[in-house]
């Protein structure tokens, strides 16, 4: 369990992911108020990395459920195994047979069966999914609801029960209570509003693209490799691109495989021609693209007139 | 403190948040789990407990700071102001009052409350006073600016304000009588002349405050809503620019719906007639299961925009919408025209749907500054375009009907409507100033499907949203 927010930073750094104060106040009070967190924010912002996380740095198991559309209890919660089901009763043939053997009725031969059914409807032939999994799991767990706005709003409504008391009732087993409350997590990428009464049992957390320092620090965690003044480039470069009108705003997972692009070509410092060549990497669009040269451009030549007035100056001499 | 966060929540719902019982009790948990000393954590904390919606977050942001902060940073702000103009630094101003203090208890002056955390520049016991006599002056209840005056009037009265001045009047001739060096006593006299009209400023800026809190209201809440049911005719430069984030939005918003109802759709109902049917070779008895499955066809859509000076806002969003909305139709044709008729498909096409849509309005594909002729228009199209309708075909025009007195050539519209699946027409106007001087809204009507008042954002999904469904 976390002892205090800086705990959880110290953690989440060890886990080689750099969070703010934000995010690790929402991470404590979770965990301490047993409450499900709703992550919502753009897409590659980290959401999902989130979880994992958590879940590492607790030294937790995690148990993902992923959400889209059409996504229904039996795949979410558990389903009867049908086909181990019916090949038992065939494999079983004789020994059923023995039971019915002094039936003298129809009903008593059913009366008979009935008492056997629950040899059938038990956890042996029970496919746990993972809601159900994190709850009769025998340690605490961290369940992972990944995009739970791409679900539909009758599976967010069945949701609810689940996460307001952490108890599933299985006609044939009875009511499962969980042993231990698990930390949930959802994340939404906002296709659709999620409804009230769901965030209403959430703690509620809106990650956003990071600041250029915070950015920073993360590519020089994540590219070892990089050198000083490339990755301060690619981060400015990258804060500009999603100030601009763009279709899809380059997310971090995007501006870590620009660095490491770069950093495979060797380059130690941006320029034009490079970033012609490797733009594809940030953006996924040709409009965006060509939007962000025509940027960039602007902003090289800048830099350059800053970086390069004493170089300038020999070659006047130069000539 | 308890206090302070109930009555911050209910800042938070007037202001238009909904924050519910246990999001409350959570903030409480919250807190009582992290304690109330960093700031920070404690903003996010109740952020995390009572905020849902990304929208609220700036209205929550401008009022934690104007409610846990507003007054004492403008005593504060009050304390530095002073040291300004009296020229002094921190420690002389500290200096400086631990003086008056010591001075006080020699000549053995009984001060009331009030003087004395106003000279002893006692922040928290000043903030919690002036809290006290604007709850007293019920200030809370202030909403217009022009009330102002009389709130700060009755705050300063409940305060003690008369008292006050009497009682630091009989201060100052009591320090004068003191043997004191001159300089110094000018610096008190100063000081408490200074302190006295600080405090005045502080009563300001309390109900100033309560002001501000009410003000959040108006501003931000209705913001969203109010910009979708305002009409297109009187848009700012910069609603402009917020109506396309929100048509941008509510496209979504639409595709989202449709793909979901469609989705829907694909799965079919249970088809009894042809289970039966496709069962006969089985005895009747229902061994394959027959689904409903009807393929809707996307509708192709073909717009006609008015780019008139008029409707030009409306035409704006309209274009923008359906282009937003490309995926949904399996074809998207439009037109623009004023007088002249003219194809922008292409340029659509080649352009992203802002720049389209500035190139359209700026005159590059037809000439926008003539004076609007449905009827040559109408006739054009007949000419040159009428083989793109089938019966597939929704066509949708754009415009008030406003024809300056020119033929309406109607005759046009129903051949048009013959051909197509629907013909829509959207007007601008409000549906009584149809028909009325040039309008030609009658005469266009009784070849039309369906003819809505289109003339703000909300009326503009409910077309739109008819058109897929």
């Amino acid at each position: 369990m976390f002892l205090s927010i800086d705990d959880v930073i110290r953690r989440f750094a060890e886990q080689r992911y750099i969070c703010n104060r934000r995010i690790a106040t929402v991470v404590y009070l979770a965990t301490h108020l047993e409450k499900p967190i709703l992550v919502e924010g753009p897409a590659g912002v980290g959401k999902t990395e989130l979880a994992k996380v958590v879940a590492a740095s607790l030294q937790l198991n995690l148990i993902r459920l992923q959400c889209y559309e059409g996504l229904d209890e039996a795949k979410a919660l558990y389903e009867w195994e049908y086909a181990k089901q019916l090949l038992y009763t065939q494999i079983l043939k004789d020994k059923i047979s023995e039971v019915l053997g002094g039936a003298t009725s129809l009903r008593d031969a059913v009366e008979r069966i009935a008492a056997q059914d629950d040899v059938f409807f038990s956890d042996r032939f029970i496919v746990p999914r993972p809601l159900l999994r994190s709850i009769t799991a025998p340690q605490r767990v961290v369940l992972l609801i990944d995009e739970i706005d791409k679900s539909d709003s009758e599976f967010e409504a069945f949701l609810l029960e689940v996460l307001s008391d952490f108890t599933v009732s299985v006609p044939e087993l009875g009511t499962l209570r969980a042993k231990h409350i698990p930390i949930v997590l959802l994340t939404s990428n906002n296709a659709r509003e999620m409804s009230d009464a769901l965030k209403r049992r959430c703690l509620h957390l809106y990650i956003d693209f990071p600041g250029a320092q915070q950015e920073l620090s993360i590519v020089r965690l994540k590219v070892p490799g990089i050198s000083e003044k490339l990755a301060a480039q690619v981060v400015e470069a990258v804060q500009r691109i999603r100030k601009l009108d763009l279709k899809k705003s380059p997310s971090i997972s995007e501006t870590l495989d620009w660095a490491k692009t770069l950093t495979l070509l060797n380059a130690d410092q941006l320029d034009e021609e490079l970033v012609n060549d490797t733009l594809s990497a940030v953006l996924k669009y040709e409009g965006d693209i060509r939007k962000a040269q025509d940027d960039l451009k602007a902003f090289l030549q800048t830099q350059r007139a800053r970086t390069g007035t004493e170089q300038g100056d020999d070659k006047d001499l130069l000539h | 403190m308890d206090a302070k966060i109930v009555e911050f929540t209910t800042l938070l719902r007037t202001n238009g948040l909904r924050v519910s019982m246990s999001e409350h009790l959570d903030a409480f948990r919250a807190i009582a789990e992290l304690g109330v000393e960093d700031r920070e954590s404690f903003k996010d904390a109740l952020r995390a407990a009572m905020v849902k919606r990304s929208i609220d977050v700036p209205v929550y942001d401008d009022l934690f700071d104007l409610y846990f902060s507003g007054l004492g940073e403008a005593i504060h702000q009050s304390a530095k102001t002073l040291m300004e103009t009296m020229q002094i630094g921190e420690q002389d101003f500290q200096s400086l009052m631990d003086r008056l203090a010591d001075l006080l208890k020699n000549l053995d002056v009984e001060l009331s409350e009030l003087a004395r955390a106003l000279l002893q520049n006692d922040t928290g016991r000043l903030e919690q006073m002036l809290r006290d006599a604007a709850d007293q002056a019920n200030a809370q209840s202030i909403e217009r600016s022009y009330q102002e005056g009389r709130f700060t009037h009755s705050t300063a009265q409940s305060l003690g304000l008369g008292g006050l001045s009497e009682e630091l009047e009989r201060l100052k001739q009591q320090l004068g009588r003191a043997d004191l060096p001159p300089e110094l006593a000018e610096q008190l006299q100063q000081f408490i002349d200074q302190r006295q009209r600080d405090l005045r400023e502080m009563i300001r800026r309390a109900v100033r405050i309560e002001l501000e809190k009410r003000d959040q209201t108006q501003r931000e809440r209705n913001r969203l809503s109010s910009l979708a049911e305002k009409s297109f005719y009187y848009l700012s430069e910069d609603e402009l620019r917020r109506m396309r984030e929100a048509v941008t939005k509510l496209a979504q918003r639409l595709k989202n719906v449709v793909s979901i109802r469609r989705k829907r759709g694909k799965r079919g109902k249970f088809d009894v007639s042809d289970t039966l049917r496709k069962n006969l070779q089985y005895g009747g008895v229902p061994f394959r299961i027959q689904f409903d499955r009807r393929i809707r066809d996307k509708p192709q859509v073909l717009v006609l925009c008015d780019v008139s000076d008029s409707v030009r806002n409306v035409s704006r969003f309209m274009l923008q919408f359906v282009y937003s909305l490309q995926d949904l139709y399996s074809r998207v044709r439009s037109f623009i025209f004023v007088s002249e008729l003219g194809e922008t498909t292409q340029l659509f096409e080649e352009n992203d749907t802002q720049r389209a849509i500035e190139l359209a309005l700026t005159g590059t594909v037809i000439n926008v500054f003539a004076h609007s002729d449905f009827g040559r228009a109408f006739r054009t199209f007949h000419r040159d375009y009428l083989g793109a309708v089938n019966n597939r075909t929704t066509v949708i025009i754009l415009g008030d009907a406003r024809n300056n007195y020119n033929l309406p050539h109607e005759w046009v519209l129903r051949d048009v409507q013959a051909r197509a699946k629907q013909v829509i027409w959207l007007n601008p106007e409000r549906k009584m100033t149809w028909g009325f001087g040039d309008s030609e809204m009658d005469r266009y009507l009784p070849f039309c499907d369906l003819v809505e008042e289109c003339c703000n954002l909300n009326q503009l999904y409910r077309v739109i949203d008819h058109l897929v469904r």
